[in-house]
Parts: C-alpha cells; sequence; structure tokens
C-alpha cells in the first residue's frame, strides 16, 4: 500500500460512518457488461490469486447492530452487510456495475420499457426446504409499497409501480406507470418467504430477527448488541462463501475496531485518514494486517440554496466554486488520495465525463464574477453587498464529519479573504439532514453516498423535485439541464444514455448548481490473512460476489496470544 | 414517621408528572424525526419525501402533540411503554435485555467507589493538610480531570493490546468459557471499563468524605472522645466518620438512579450492550419510545432513590424526621 505521510488532518469522508454499500437496487437498466469505464488505479482483483482454503471463521465489523434482519424493512448499512450472506437477490451487480441475475435467472423488458417479466431459478430453496417461488416476490414487493410498511430504502424505487403479479410459480410480471432506463435495479432485492409470514404482524414477524436464509449461510446466533453468528446453509446449491462461520462483531468505535484488528479479534474493519496514517507507522499493525484503499462512488459537495438571493445566479455558484480551494483539500485534507469533480457524479460513473474539467481554484476570477454580479462592498466594511444586503450566509455541516467541518474552514477562510461571510454551524445528523431536506438552508456540506449505481439525476436535481415533495434541496433549476435528465432516463439505450449524460455534465460545470468537491477513497484494514478480496466502485461489499469471494488461512499469530 | 413517608410520598407525584411532561415536550419539539434519522445516522441514504411521509403516518407523527401525549400515558397507565420506533420490539424488552449489563457495570464501579474512597477521605479528612491529604488531592484532582475517553483508550493500549492482560471490549469471550473460568472472563473483561468508570467517581466520592470528617472531627464530641482516651483511629472512624455519614447519604440517593442510566462514552469505548448505549442510539434514532421508557425509569428510580434518601436521613437523625 502507498503510504502517504503528508499533514494530513483528520479525514473523515463525509460519508464517514463506516460505509459499505450494500446490495440495494437502482440504476442502468439491462444487463450491459460494457457499460462502465474499466476500474481506475486502486482497484483490487485478488479472485485469481493463489488457491482458496476452505473453512475458518471470518470475523467482520458491524458499526451498529442492525435494526431488524427483514430484507424490505432494512434501512442501514448494518442490515445489508449481513443479509448479503443470508438471503440472495433477484439479480445482483457485478464488480463493473452491470446486472446480473441470481434468484432471477433471466428477465425481459418490454419495448416501451414499462413491463419487466422474471424467471426464477427453479432450484432454490429456502432453508426450510420449501421453494422459492414468485409468491415469495410478488409478497416481497406488494409489502414494499403497502403503505403500513416502512421500507425507506425500496419504496421509492417502486413509487411507481403499477402491477405486480405472478404468471406460474416461477415468473412473474411488474408494470410501472412510467419509462425509466433504470427501473430494473429496484430488483436488486431479497426476498422473503411468504409463508412465513402467514398469520403474522408483519412488522413484528418472529422471522425480522431470525430470517429464513436461501443464501449460503443462514443466522446462528445473535447477541443483542454484541455479535451475529451466521453458519453454512445446509440446504445451499451452488457457489458458496469459503468460510464455514462468518462473525459479525458489532464495535461502534473505529479506534477500538483498529485495535481489536490488530489483536487478531476481526479480520476487517473501515478505517479513516487518521486510522490510515497511524497503521503506517505501526510495526505490529504492518505484520499482521493491510491497508485496502479505492475509489467508489461517493463524493461531496456544498449545496447552495438557489432560491436564496446570494446563489440565485448562476455567476456567484461558479464564484463560490471557484473560491473553494480544491487541490489544497486532495493535498492536506486526504493526504492526495482523492480526485476533483466537475458534476453530480464520481470519476468511476459512466455517466461522468473526464474530459469536462473541473473549475479552477482561482480568486481572482471568482472576485471578477461576484462584481459582475453586482456584489461590491460598497460601504467598505470589509464584506460584499447588493440593494443594502449583505453577503453573509449561514454554513450547516453535520458535528459528526471532520472532513466537512475542516472543508467548512478553508471554505470560509477564503470567502472572508473574497469579502463574503460565512457562518460555519455544526448540527447533530438528525437535525442537519431536517433542514436540508426541507430547504431551510443556505448553504450546506454534503456527502453522497452511493448505495447502488444508478447515475440517475432527476430525483435530485430536476426542477420538478424541490422540497417538500422531492430531494432537489438545492432548488437548482435549469431547463437544459432538466430536458436532458428528462432524456436521459427515457432513453434505454445504455450508449445513448451515457452521451446526454455527457451533455448534461456539461451544463452542470457552466452553471453548477452547488460547488462539487472531490470523490475520496475508501479505507480499510484487514488481517493478512483474509485473501481473494475484489473491489468495485461499489465498495466490497455492494456487489457479487462481494465477500463471498473472501478466504482465509489460519491466523498464527492470534492462536498464539489470548482469547 | 408514616405521615412523613406519605407527605414525601404525594410529593413525588406531581414531581414525576411534570418530568414526564417536559422530557415528552423536549423529545418531540427538537428538530430531526425518526424519518429524518433513518439509516443509522449518516449512511448517505436518502429518503424520498413520499416514504418519509408514510413513516411519519406509520409512528403516528402526524397526530397533534397533545393526542400523541394522551396515547402514551395511557399506555404507560397499564405498564406498556410502547414499541420501538427502531426495531419493532416492545421498549420494556429492549430495556430488559440491556439492563444486566449497565447494573452489573455500574453497581461494581459505585462498589469501588464506596470501597476506595471512603477510607481515603477519612484518612485524608484525618490530618488535613498532612502530607497524605496533600498527596491524595493531588492525585485525586489528577484523576479527576483526565478526560474518561482518554482514559479507557489509553488502558486499552496498555493492557490489552501492548500486555494483553485484559480483553478489549465486549462482555465475555467469544465463545463463553463454562464454569468457574467463565466468572473469570467476565470480570476481565469488567476490569477496564468499571476501572474507568470509578476512578472519574472516585475522586468527587472521597473530597466529600474528607470535608465531612474534617468538619466532624473538630467538634466537641471528637475531643470529648479524645479526652476520654479514645483512640484517634476510634474517634476518627466511630465518632467523626459516622457524622460525616449524614450527606453521603443524600449524595449516595442521586448516585443510586445512575445505576440504571449507564455511560455511553464508556459503553460505546467498550462495546458494552448496555442501557447508555440504547439511550444514545435512541436519542440520535429519535426513537421516541424508547427514549421515553428509559426517561421515565430514570425519573422514577431518581425520585426513589431520593425518597429512600430522605427515609434514610430521617431514620438516621431524629431531627429531619421531628420537623425540628
Amino acid at each position: 500500500m502507498k503510504i502517504r505521510r503528508l499533514l494530513a488532518i483528520l479525514v473523515l469522508a463525509i460519508a464517514c460512518r463506516a460505509k459499505e454499500d450494500a446490495p440495494r437496487p437502482a440504476a442502468g437498466a439491462r444487463p450491459d457488461p460494457t457499460a462502465a469505464p474499466a476500474p481506475a488505479l486502486g482497484f483490487l482483483d485478488e479472485s485469481r490469486e493463489g488457491t482458496p482454503v476452505e473453512g475458518g471463521v471470518l470475523r467482520r465489523r458491524l458499526i451498529g447492530e442492525p435494526a431488524t434482519l427483514n430484507a424490505v424493512l432494512q434501512s442501514g448499512l448494518p442490515e445489508q452487510q449481513v443479509l448479503q450472506y443470508v438471503s440472495r437477490q433477484l439479480v445482483d451487480f457485478n464488480p463493473l456495475l452491470a446486472l446480473v441475475g441470481n434468484l432471477a435467472q433471466r428477465w425481459t423488458v418490454s419495448d416501451d420499457g414499462l413491463e419487466y417479466r422474471f424467471f426464477l431459478q427453479p432450484d432454490a430453496v429456502w432453508e426450510d426446504g420449501t421453494p422459492v417461488t414468485s409468491a415469495d416476490a410478488v409478497f416481497t414487493i406488494r409489502r414494499i409499497v403497502d403503505s403500513k410498511v416502512p421500507s425507506p430504502v425500496f419504496k421509492p424505487l417502486f413509487e411507481s409501480l403499477e402491477v405486480i403479479e405472478a404468471i406460474d410459480p416461477t415468473s412473474f410480471r411488474t408494470r410501472f406507470r412510467d419509462r425509466d432506463a433504470f427501473h430494473a435495479y429496484a430488483f436488486a432485492l431479497p426476498l422473503l418467504p411468504a409463508h412465513r409470514f402467514e398469520g403474522q404482524p408483519f412488522l413484528k414477524a418472529r422471522d425480522n430477527r431470525a430470517p429464513l436464509a436461501n443464501g449460503p449461510y443462514r443466522v446462528a446466533k445473535w447477541k443483542t448488541q454484541q455479535s451475529i453468528e451466521l453458519e453454512r446453509n445446509p440446504l445451499w446449491k451452488g457457489a458458496a462463501g469459503h468460510f464455514d462461520r462468518i462473525v459479525f462483531r458489532i464495535v461502534p468505535e473505529n479506534s477500538v475496531a483498529y485495535r481489536a484488528l490488530v489483536e487478531g479479534d476481526l479480520d476487517e474493519t473501515w478505517i479513516d485518514e487518521p486510522l490510515k496514517e497511524r497503521s503506517a507507522s505501526d510495526p505490529r499493525f504492518q505484520s499482521c494486517c493491510r491497508v485496502v484503499e479505492f475509489y467508489n462512488l461517493d463524493y461531496n459537495y456544498i449545496g447552495l440554496n438557489n432560491r436564496s438571493p446570494l446563489f440565485s445566479d448562476a455567476r456567484v455558484r461558479r464564484a463560490m466554486t471557484m473560491l473553494l480551494d480544491r487541490p489544497a483539500i486532495v493535498k492536506s485534507l486526504y493526504a492526495g488520495s482523492a480526485r476533483i469533480i466537475s458534476g453530480p457524479w464520481a470519476p468511476d460513473s459512466p455517466a461522468y465525463d473526464a474530459s469536462v474539467t473541473p473549475l479552477p481554484f482561482d480568486p481572482h476570477g471568482a472576485g471578477e464574477l461576484l462584481d459582475r454580479a453586482g456584489w461590491h462592498d460598497s460601504n467598505g466594511n470589509g464584506t460584499r453587498d447588493r440593494a443594502g444586503k449583505e453577503f453573509e450566509f449561514e454554513l450547516l455541516v453535520s458535528a459528526g464529519s471532520n472532513a466537512g467541518r475542516q472543508i467548512d474552514e478553508i471554505f470560509a477562510a477564503e470567502l472572508l479573504r473574497a469579502g463574503v461571510r460565512a457562518r460555519i454551524r455544526p448540527l447533530e445528523w438528525a437535525t442537519f439532514i431536517e433542514r436540508v431536506d426541507s430547504g431551510a438552508y443556505e448553504a450546506a456540506t454534503l456527502g453522497w453516498a452511493a448505495a447502488d449505481p444508478n447515475p440517475d439525476p432527476f430525483p435530485y436535481w430536476h426542477s420538478s423535485q424541490f422540497p417538500p415533495r422531492g430531494l432537489n434541496s438545492s432548488y437548482f433549476s435549469d431547463p437544459a439541464a432538466d430536458r436532458l435528465m428528462e432524456d436521459a432516463r427515457h432513453e434505454l439505450d445504455p450508449e445513448k444514455r451515457r452521451q446526454i449524460y455527457h451533455r448534461l455534465h456539461r451544463v452542470f460545470r457552466e452553471d453548477p448548481p452547488v460547488v462539487f468537491i472531490a470523490n475520496a477513497t475508501q479505507k480499510y484494514a484487514f488481517r493478512r490473512r483474509v485473501h481473494g478480496l475484489v473491489t468495485s466502485p461499489l465498495g466490497l461489499f455492494g456487489f457479487s460476489p462481494g465477500p463471498l469471494s473472501w478466504w482465509g488461512t489460519p491466523d498464527e499469530d492470534v492462536a498464539a496470544t489470548r482469547k | 414517621m408514616i405521615a412523613y413517608v406519605l407527605r414525601r410520598l404525594a410529593l413525588a407525584i406531581p414531581t414525576l408528572f411534570g418530568i414526564v411532561v417536559l422530557v415528552f415536550l423536549l423529545l418531540h419539539l427538537a428538530p430531526g424525526s425518526p424519518a429524518s434519522a433513518v439509516g443509522s445516522g449518516e449512511s448517505g441514504r436518502r429518503v424520498s419525501a413520499a416514504a418519509r411521509e408514510e413513516m411519519r403516518r406509520l409512528y403516528g407523527l402526524d397526530r397533534p402533540l397533545p393526542e400523541r401525549f394522551a396515547r402514551w400515558i395511557g399506555r404507560v397507565a397499564r405498564l406498556d411503554l410502547g414499541d420501538s420506533f427502531v426495531d419493532r420490539r416492545p421498549v420494556s424488552a429492549r430495556i430488559r435485555e440491556a439492563l444486566p449489563a449497565t447494573l452489573a457495570l455500574n453497581g461494581l464501579a459505585l462498589f469501588f467507589t464506596l470501597a476506595i474512597g471512603i477510607p481515603i477521605g477519612v484518612a485524608a479528612g484525618g490530618r488535613p493538610e498532612g502530607p497524605f491529604d496533600r498527596t491524595s488531592a493531588i492525585v485525586l484532582f489528577a484523576l479527576y480531570s483526565m478526560p474518561v475517553f482518554w482514559a479507557a483508550l489509553l488502558l486499552q493500549t496498555l493492557l490489552s493490546v501492548k500486555l494483553g492482560w485484559l480483553p478489549l471490549y465486549g462482555v465475555s469471550s467469544d465463545p463463553p468459557p463454562t464454569g468457574l473460568a467463565g466468572v473469570a472472563d467476565r470480570l476481565a473483561h469488567l476490569a477496564l471499563p468499571v476501572t474507568c468508570l470509578t476512578y472519574a467517581s472516585l475522586a468527587f466520592f472521597a473530597r466529600l468524605v474528607r470535608a465531612g470528617v474534617v468538619e466532624a472531627r473538630s467538634q466537641d464530641y471528637v475531643t470529648a472522645a479524645l479526652a476520654r482516651g479514645v483512640s484517634r483511629r476510634g474517634a476518627l472512624w466511630r465518632h467523626a466518620f459516622r457524622n460525616a455519614l449524614l450527606p453521603l447519604i443524600t449524595l449516595l440517593g442521586l448516585l443510586l438512579p445512575g445505576l440504571l442510566s449507564g455511560s455511553v462514552i464508556v459503553e460505546r469505548i467498550f462495546a458494552w450492550p448496555g442501557l447508555g448505549r440504547l439511550y444514545f442510539d435512541s436519542i440520535l434514532s429519535r426513537d421516541y419510545p424508547v427514549v421515553l421508557g428509559l426517561s421515565l425509569i430514570g425519573a422514577v428510580a431518581t425520585l426513589a432513590a431520593t425518597l429512600a434518601a430522605d427515609l434514610a436521613y430521617a431514620f438516621a437523625d431524629p431531627r429531619v424526621r421531628e420537623g425540628s
């Protein structure tokens, strides 16, 4: 691993919460293995190295306890990480972000893009021996759209569902009301066994904590707030994982997880930049462990409320981008392991056009833009003003995001030199995101965590999606961008869609809705005994086979020590 | 005495009601909601507006505040704390699960605080400004000023990582050994978190005992006892300390509810499955029923302990119960 020993201050990618994208649906239409660019530098594929050793225990870390193991009710990463071993999805993403069949051996899409038919593997069975049927799929999707069921992950993906019905025991059809290139992504969805929920209140069913497996592993033990243990599912046929048991330990603190890794209590953990630096000079770490670093689809940005008189002018928003010293942020905050972005995607997204260069850091040019937009320091108090209103605003940041706060400090200092005052205001997460989602803010530092490869900007940047109904909380409105976003989601041909996105990317550069910052690497630490790692733009976990390709040799140095 | 007890009990009821109303209002009027907190904090997932609205309706958050309060109080009156918003299990079940871990941790910590704090306080108060008093004052002050999270990480590094004497985190090994080895294993897991909880409250407690003893030892009855030929040690423990004990009763009354409240920091660092973590996580995820349930139990425990302390005080000091 490259070891950078720059003076990097704390780095918590805005997705500082151990983010491990797990399986979940969203973006690109038909399976199209050529859709994504070849993974960039830093990607890892050890799947062909060495001969996998079968057996043993893999000890993984969860940052929090899963609230449920009901796939429909899941809302966070811990749930997804556990379910990935237990519940097969209808379809999966492969490491190159294309959809591949899993429980569904194939599927068809009607010419108008509205109707999908899925054909299930005939030999798939639940842990109790009953077959997985289309009735299970219909039950699962009906629960998702049920207004009495909170399904925050899947509900938005099925909002335009019109029909879901079984054709025969191994096939079913769904029809959507609108044409959307990304409907297929919704089916990266684990199924529930319908027969187990009969006569049980869905939200409180016994299976929600003891799910019936149809994947390679099943839940053996769940010790509240401590650990979840999985063992092999004896009825599983097919490519299995290599370990006999998977133990998830719930360790909320990052630094404790790091120690546990070095101790041999854990085999992997998400780490942040400070821990990565610490590991470089820690001989014990070096002897037992390694850092795995790669780019995924996350990025961060400073949201600007375009409805505010301060940011309604595109020239001002461009000036804001030019006043954020992104090269310095990449160098000092991320120790070089981040890429500056010029639009609402990470560079590894098929939608991203690498030829669209980011705006430069240019305080002088920014000053001119502000002048042209009518913001001058007319009263000589050091702050620009226009029509009697000073250029000052509140810059919200989530209190838990160290990187976000540091970016804000850098930004505010530069703004001050340019005659703009930003007051940084850290807020607790739920409070923070509620203000952003309701549009009650002027500027806010945000992270974009991609749970799937869906590049569709429509829900976040289209002018029909203003709060409270939609998630375009920057109130960005650009007729040209709107049209391109509509065209892209209606275009079923991946190549043509990509070209539309590239055109859209240029619009975003000229008329930036917000200040896009960078796509930073994700960092994990692994014990050296774990082999066969594969990373993808979806992270280490959010694709197939993900952690199922890992295998492990016995951990001698741990056996030798305590426990 | 009975009239006194009844009077105190009658006073406790409006206090409890006041606390409950206050907690309910604070929680529901605070910004953020279960829908905005979804996805374990900052996983970055954005819930669509329609899904958010549906969740509000499901949790009954679209109802007016007084109605929500009435429903909640109505359930509590039937000893039902409701279901958690997060995992939809009964709040009482979640609390029952976390209670033993916290009781063991805080009970032991309280025991050691008393067992170490009282002798230090009495010895220091026995000779104010003497060498032991001065040394202990410095040491205790240093301990008191040391942030718990820092000490915890330091102890982990030293005792678990470097020396490998004690386990890093958790309540037991996996799988836990059986029999005596199992008990030893659990005690080993308790050692570090108990140390962290003890050292911080130790200083406070020992200094309080010292202050009481210093005051008591200059009283006439101690001088009289010494004049009667009682040994210095006897005068200190049997006369001065017993009188210095009175304010400690009150303090204990305040410390006991702490047994239930848990310590967020220590429980997080040691991945301890206790009430402190449950409380903290529930606040972050705006799991109103769990937060309300825990607050209610905390309030009842505080009131009960205060009441018990008052009664013990009255029992120990006739002046109080006779109202003079």
